[in-house]
């Protein structure tokens, strides 16, 4: 059986026979023949060799999540297709709320000529003050929040023109 | 002793404080927002109240309403835990005025110790050091400017009525003051309603040392020595322990007596904190007082044997200190780390979500104060404080070398934690050394990412053989029979997990 798991971006081919007892995973050109059972749900006793691994596994809706030596990984099963989904990654110069939460003070206006590190606006969250700062030198195109606006995660604050 | 307290709290402390009643036959009740509704202190309290809406100030916050909830429910005290109203003096006036013991100081106590001007005037009076800076009432940020230059940078800007480290800046440079002041107002306001801020100087390798002090309602005061909290991220503390790895003797009794002698100038009652900052020539200076049981209670508790909830409630009832301080004595060492749903690599944001698994470590002296479980469901309403993991050992080495180990065995999967981050910082060669100032965290972890080393080989054998397992059995005889050397001819055909097209 061929699996795809998606792990930060990138993609890990893996294969896992079951022959008779055991179970055959090759990944990366090396195959482990590995002994395995499910202690109870999501908790895994894998021996390898001399050496055995415990892990814990509990499925999301969509992702994994593997515990193994103290850290956790998400990870996500990929169809079969053969491209990697890409993802869009942040850009630099990114104006967007690193939270959900208010908008407290709006320090910038449109036309305003701002340089890299001003303060664009300060958005509350769990009573913290998040700062959102401008990325570049540059002129304020478009302030999308005024004072009090609630504002999710994501959402972009403001347009900047880098100069 | 009551025979009913209402616990006006949620989460770990709600749960720590139900089982101490629970313990000495007092019967409880739990107040929950929506949110809450399957909460764990709600599952194990003998009564439980709805408040509803789940915003803070409609509901945790909502004086009226726990207070009608409190008569209904014939409760005879109410314990307010730490956070939301525990440090509330119209709160606990209120109690007073319609009869319910409110389990903590009495109402003009929190407030002067609320003031945190009055309350260094007040220590500076009865003789205990205080930092030196501005308290005044000259409030505008011009004033507010002119002073701090004259105390020199850095600087500290802190809230008057602040707490938790909510609307504290650190400010290195001049040119940065004015920001610092007007961000610090603003949050300050719309954390307590009152912006007042003060200004003072900012310590070289400070460390956070801290007392915890007992008093009973008979004039009876005693110390439970010292907890240091110096490792702090965003000025709200992470990982605590005692003994401090600086503590002598000597200045132990030094503080104690300060700590015993700041609770007697106000008339303290009941559990409290004295929290100092302590220089690198081990000059101590009075910071602030806690009027309510501290999060990081479990470290003095583990290590003197003493139940300090437990307590709150003894001498709420008007029960006699029999605590003497020449018999309080400290056994090993003992650390709390604090878990939160939050992640280290992104500025510590606080991260929401269903918890698909909760497993916590346990063994000899390990405790677990938690307030989750498997399918909770960590809402953006409250602290994403998850629960604290505190350990003891014989001796300091020996107590983080039994925290690495229960932090690698805490599981908590679905949300992201800060238990990764807490192991590398347990394992810090600085923080081994004992070398912790308040400044540990911006020093040794200031741009910290969890390492991208992509998925270790154990966890990719670990998923394979799981889908494996959990695969629709004709579905392998399917792949069997096929090529097993041309994986690419079964694209689009296996559904991990058998879930689909079942």
């Amino acid at each position: 059986m061929f699996i795809n798991y998606e792990h930060e971006n990138n993609v890990y081919n893996v294969t896992v026979e079951r022959r008779k007892n055991n179970y055959y995973v090759t990944y990366d050109n090396s195959e482990y023949k590995v002994e395995a059972e499910e202690i109870k749900k999501g908790h895994m006793k894998i021996k390898i060799g001399d050496r055995i691994i415990k892990s814990i596994i509990t499925e999301g809706d969509k992702e994994k999540f593997v515990f193994v030596e103290g850290n956790v990984y998400k990870v996500l099963p990929i169809e079969l297709t053969g491209i990697k989904k890409s993802r869009k990654k942040k850009e630099e110069g990114d104006l967007s709320s690193p939270i959900s939460g208010k908008v407290v003070n709006v320090k910038a206006k449109k036309g305003d000529k701002i340089k890299k590190d001003d303060v664009i606006m300060v958005i509350e969250a769990m009573k913290m003050e998040y700062i959102i700062r401008s990325p570049y030198d540059g002129i304020v195109q478009k302030i999308n929040f005024k004072e009090n606006d609630q504002i999710e995660i994501g959402e972009i604050t403001a347009e900047v023109k880098k100069k | 002793m009551f025979k009913k307290v209402l616990i006006a709290n949620r989460g770990e402390i709600a749960v720590r404080i139900i089982k101490a009643c629970q313990m000495i036959d007092i019967k409880t009740i739990a107040i929950y927002s929506d949110v809450d509704k399957k909460a764990p202190h709600v599952q194990i309290a003998d009564e439980t109240y709805n408040l509803g809406d789940p915003t803070p100030v409609q509901s945790y916050l909502n004086i009226p309403k726990i207070i009608k909830i409190a008569k209904e429910a014939e409760a005879d005290a109410i314990h307010p835990g730490y956070g939301f109203l525990a440090e509330n003096p119209d709160f606990a006036k209120t109690c007073l005025d319609i009869g319910i013991k409110f389990i903590g100081p009495k109402p003009e106590v929190i407030s002067l110790m609320g003031d945190k001007i009055a309350a260094k005037k007040t220590m500076e009076k009865a003789g205990v050091p205080v930092i030196p800076g501005y308290h005044g009432s000259k409030q505008d940020t011009k004033s507010l400017v002119k002073e701090g230059e004259k105390i020199g940078f850095p600087l500290l800007v802190k809230a008057a009525a602040g707490g938790g480290g909510k609307g504290m800046r650190i400010v290195h440079s001049k040119d940065k003051l004015e920001e610092a002041i007007e961000g610090s107002k603003r949050e300050s306001k719309s954390s307590f309603g009152d912006d007042t801020v003060f200004l003072e100087k900012y310590l070289d390798k400070p460390r956070h040392i801290e007392f915890q002090i007992l008093a009973d309602e008979h004039g009876n005061i005693v110390h439970l020595f010292e907890r240091e909290c110096s490792i702090q991220r965003r000025h709200q503390k992470i990982i605590e322990e005692t003994p401090s790895h600086i503590m002598t003797e000597k200045l132990r009794k030094k503080m104690g007596d300060a700590a015993v002698k700041a609770a007697e100038v106000v008339g303290y009652t009941n559990a409290g904190t004295v929290e100092f900052m302590v220089d690198k020539d081990q000059n101590f200076y009075f910071m602030e007082m806690n009027t309510r049981l501290q999060v990081e209670h479990p470290v003095t508790e583990m290590t003197t044997g003493v139940d300090l909830a437990k307590w709150q409630l003894k001498i709420a009832d008007g029960e006699k200190l029999i605590l003497k301080q020449k018999d309080i004595s400290q056994r090993g060492h003992a650390i709390e780390c604090r878990i939160y749903a939050e992640d280290p690599s992104n500025g510590f944001l606080p991260s929401i979500g269903v918890l698909e698994k909760v497993q916590a470590p346990n063994g000899p002296n390990i405790r677990d104060d938690s307030g989750i479980y498997t399918g909770l469901n960590v809402t953006p309403y409250y602290d994403p404080m998850l629960s604290k993991l505190i350990v003891s050992g014989e001796n300091r080495d020996d107590a983080i070398q039994k925290m690495i180990w229960a932090l690698s065995h805490y599981a908590v999967l679905g949300v992201t934690t800060n238990i990764p981050f807490l192991r590398k910082v347990v394992e810090h060669p600085e923080f081994k050394k004992g070398n912790t100032t308040t400044h540990f965290i911006n020093n040794f972890f200031k741009d910290w990412t969890i390492a991208k080393k992509g998925l270790p080989i154990d966890a990719i054998i670990s998923l394979a053989v799981y889908d494996s397992m959990h695969t629709k059995k004709q579905e392998i005889v399917r792949y069997k029979e096929s090529d097993p050397h041309n994986p690419w001819r079964h694209m689009g055909r296996w559904r991990i997990g058998g879930k689909e097209g079942e």
